[in-house]
């Protein structure tokens, strides 16, 4: 059984219009006027059980309000959903017990307190039996490497080790779904490695399903299997991973230095120069109109090669795409 | 019921959380222990001046200030959010609450303990100790009128603090009625004429937290009691109701805040 | 004088900004209303049981619009020591100091365009009600006399509630000393009771201290306007800005001194 099923889900808000000033102010308050929002669009999709899967999307894409209408705190305008099996708006609090949520701009930890007040508070709120939960704290602990940081105030720990904190508390009661909203925002590069490792190991070992919505690319390559891509509430593309970078990514960096200084004229057929260097040059090609065979002899007959680097370009730079392609079929229809 | 455990859990973890910071919480205690003594002593200077209000003196003063002092601070120490309740619906934290699997409004209000409410529930044993009209029944009586005091007064703040629902921000709103209760639960009952008093008994109930508790305390009478228990009992019924009518219009999303 | 052109359009700022939601402003200033009805009871009813017209020299006309005035003046506070206290606490106080302003001056202006619109419309509630309840004002000079003190008022509350907020860098926490702070203006400042109706003694001691000054002096002459009184107040409200505005300069200046020695 999927562990979401969403079908035609619609949201749309209505946000009163204000016009400017002080007559503005009065006409709103006798005569208001409503803007329609339209949040999210129809959508439909479905998670498996254990699946990880990434939500990614620009500001005002819908995310958020996908993940509150499938944690039951906002009931939708239209369309259905179902998640580990309950309608998440009519048994909100039947479904809390079974899933754990991370929302990166709302702590749950309690901030003056040390984090393993909270765990305890939570086997409560879950309620856990005591010796199920001390037995579980030193579980988490030591899964999330968080040994020394449970005894120190919430307030006195870094990003990082917060949301560690965080994450952990969210399993405290092994839940089968995981729901994490934009976790590794403000987090600096080795903070947020540790944390998708955690979550990776934590979610193989339990089999707990994910669902992640972020708009940072580096998030879905290290965590997800399958994402889905979301704008102006609609889904604009779904797809495994490795699919994704595969279809979209035709184009090719490469870096090479040579023993010798490289000529100013330095220029290959096909092939786009994007920095000349004393002693290195910088290219990018498109691998369906330029065989790789021919760049690369060309580079090694052109002089004496030293070192060389060839890369894709970032998973961002995929979905910039897919959201310009989008938005262009958008503008054409 | 288990919700008693979840509450005492959540009790522990706020007096923790607030016995961080010692020397603030003394300051809080005693400093508002102070701060009552001194708005009382205005009444102290009046009623040396004026001898009383028709019949209602200075000693029936010191009974109405304490059981609204202890009512007071009981609400701050143990529902301490109830002061808080627009902001925290106003700024999205109520999702917090709602995620998890708690009754929404118990777990909302409770969780938070205002440091100076000990201050206040002191002075209400200290005032009614000072009003030389003490006896054993009488101190019995005074905290089962603290308690009900209590739970109107909360019961009131938590419809004040529903109003977000359907208004937005109206955290100043939530002082002014503070202050009002406070200010209407002082005044002796018989400055009021019929009209006022039935504003003070349903839209601004400051006699249920002053008054008529001071009045059952004084003199057990049934008509006392049954006014406080009916009191307690519909406001609380009423803050229930409103709270959950305007969380089914949070929920649908039409509250002021809209994060996309 | 250029310097001064900026304050003025902090204030300014600070003026049209409290005007932004009106409903609010409103909503504050109608609280006024059921308390100068409260107040009319009370005095009512005493000065019944007293048998007399007046007390002290206080009619209840004129105990009615005395009360009105202090209560404008109370209720128009900003809060400003809580502001100040948070600006210590997470340090933001040194990011000011970056700035081309004095602090002082700034959060002078600031809290006047706060304090401007509050006190018009807890005015103007307040005299609706006072006037349908005992009727109308008093005579002009009376309002000249308030309105020139109560600016005194304003600088008074500005430096003693600027104190408190800084007291920040000594004490975890402000807000004690918010309350005995408003509780002495209560009780010395008259402004529940009008002064006259103390033991004299006790009026002796509050007419020494700053309270009486900022609260008694412009509700007193605005009922009872006498230039005796006017000049008294003036003089008093003049000796206490002395004393604390140099406090408080003394005490900012020490406090920043601290700050860039020791950090944030």
């Amino acid at each position: 059984m999927p562990s979401i099923e969403v079908n035609h889900l619609q949201k749309t808000f209505q946000t009163k219009r204000k016009a400017a000033g002080l007559r503005g102010s009065v006409r709103a308050l006798f005569k208001p006027e409503y803007n329609s929002i339209e949040a999210v669009r129809r959508l439909s999709f479905q998670m498996e059980a254990g699946e990880l899967l990434g939500f990614i999307g620009p500001n005002g894409a819908g995310k958020s309000t996908t993940i509150k209408m499938l944690t039951g705190i906002l009931h939708p305008s239209g369309g259905d959903a179902k998640v580990l099996g309950f309608v998440p708006w009519k048994e909100r609090q039947k479904l809390a017990y079974h899933i754990g949520t991370v929302f990166g701009q709302r702590p749950q930890l309690w901030y003056h307190l040390p984090a393993i007040d909270t765990f305890l508070l939570f086997g409560k709120i879950y309620e856990m039996d005591d010796r199920e939960t001390k037995k579980r704290i030193a579980f988490l602990a030591e899964a999330f490497e968080m040994q020394d940081l449970l005894e120190t105030p919430v307030r006195k720990l870094s990003l990082g080790q917060r949301m560690r904190c965080e994450v952990a508390a969210s399993l405290l009661h092994r839940p089968k779904l995981l729901l994490l909203d934009e976790p590794s925002i403000g987090l600096d590069v080795v903070a947020k490695q540790h944390i998708r490792d955690a979550i990776r190991r934590m979610a193989q070992e339990e089999n707990v399903g994910v669902l992640l919505t972020s708009h940072d690319a580096g998030d879905l390559e290290a965590l997800c299997r399958r994402v889905i891509i979301i704008n102006h509430g609609q889904i604009v593309y779904e797809d495994i991973v490795s699919n994704l970078k595969r279809k979209f990514l035709t184009q090719k960096m490469v870096e090479v230095r040579y023993a010798e200084e490289v000529s100013k004229d330095f220029s290959i057929n096909g092939v786009e120069i994007l920095k000349i260097g004393h002693y290195g040059v910088k290219l990018r090609f498109d691998t369906t109109k330029t065989p790789v065979d021919a760049v690369m002899s060309h580079l090694s007959e052109a002089g004496e090669l030293v070192d060389i680097t060839v890369s894709d370009p970032p998973l961002e730079d995929v979905i910039a795409k897919i959201y310009e392609q989008a938005r262009e079929t958008e503008l054409s229809s | 019921m288990k919700e008693i455990k979840f509450l005492l859990a959540v009790w522990k973890a706020n007096l923790l959380s607030v016995m961080e910071y010692r020397v603030s919480f003394i300051t809080q205690v005693l400093g508002m222990m102070l701060n009552d003594f001194m708005y009382f002593a205005i009444w102290i200077i009046f009623f040396d001046r004026f001898k009383d209000v028709r019949g209602w003196g200075v000693s029936d003063m010191y009974i109405t200030y304490g059981v609204l002092a202890s009512a007071f601070g009981l609400v701050s120490l143990f529902l301490g959010n109830t002061f808080t309740l627009s902001e925290i619906i106003n700024n999205g934290r109520l999702d917090y609450y709602l995620s998890l699997p708690r009754p929404v409004l118990l777990h909302t209000v409770s969780s938070r303990m205002v440091s100076s409410g000990m201050g206040d529930f002191t002075y209400g044993f200290v005032s009614y100790a000072l009003s030389g009209q003490y006896t054993w029944d009488g101190f019995l009586r005074f905290i089962l009128a603290t308690f009900l005091a209590a739970v109107v007064f909360a019961s009131f703040l938590i419809i004040v603090g529903s109003l977000a629902f359907w208004f937005g921000i109206i955290s100043n709103l939530t002082n002014l009625m503070v202050n009002a209760m406070i200010t209407f639960g002082i005044y002796p009952t018989t400055l009021f004429d019929n009209y006022a008093k039935l504003i003070l008994f349903t839209i601004i109930p400051a006699a249920l937290m002053g008054a008529v508790p001071a009045e059952f305390i004084m003199e057990f009478t049934w008509g006392s009691l049954a006014k406080l228990c009916a009191g307690a009992l519909i406001f609380l019924f009423l803050s229930i109701a409103v709270f959950y009518t305007g969380l089914r219009r949070y929920e649908s999303g039409s509250a002021i805040q809209v994060e996309i | 004088m250029k310097s001064f052109k900026k304050y003025w359009s902090i204030f300014r700022i600070t003026l049209i900004n409290s005007l932004a939601y009106p409903g609010e402003l409103i909503g504050r200033s109608l609280l006024i209303i059921p308390f100068m009805w409260i107040f009319y009871q009370l005095w009512k009813i005493t000065f019944e049981a007293a048998g007399t017209v007046s007390i002290n020299g206080m009619t209840l006309y004129s105990t009615m619009w005395y009360l009105m005035m202090a209560e404008t003046i109370e209720l128009s506070r900003p809060a400003l020591a809580r502001t100040i206290s948070e600006n210590v606490k997470d340090g933001s106080i040194a990011y000011i100091l970056n700035k081309p302003y004095s602090f002082l001056l700034y959060q002078f202006s600031n809290s006047m365009g706060e304090t401007i619109f509050r006190a018009l419309t807890n005015a103007l509630f307040g005299s609706v009600v006072v006037w349908w309840l005992v009727g109308p004002p008093p005579a002009p000079l009376g309002w000249l006399f308030a309105l020139i003190t109560i600016f005194g008022t304003w600088v008074l509350n500005y430096c003693i509630t600027c104190l408190i907020g800084l007291s920040a860098f000594l004490v975890e926490d402000v807000s004690p000393y918010m309350w005995i702070y408003q509780k002495l203006v209560f009780i010395l400042g008259g402004f529940l009771i009008p002064l006259s109706f103390y033991p004299p003694w006790l009026q002796t001691i509050a007419k020494a201290l700053p309270f009486a000054a900022m609260v008694y002096g412009p509700s007193q002459l605005f009922v009872t306007p006498s230039l005796e009184l006017f000049v008294n107040v003036l003089l008093m409200q003049f000796i206490w800005i002395v004393i604390l505005g140099s406090t408080l300069v003394f005490s900012y200046n020490r406090g920043v001194t601290y700050l860039t020695v020791n950090g944030g």
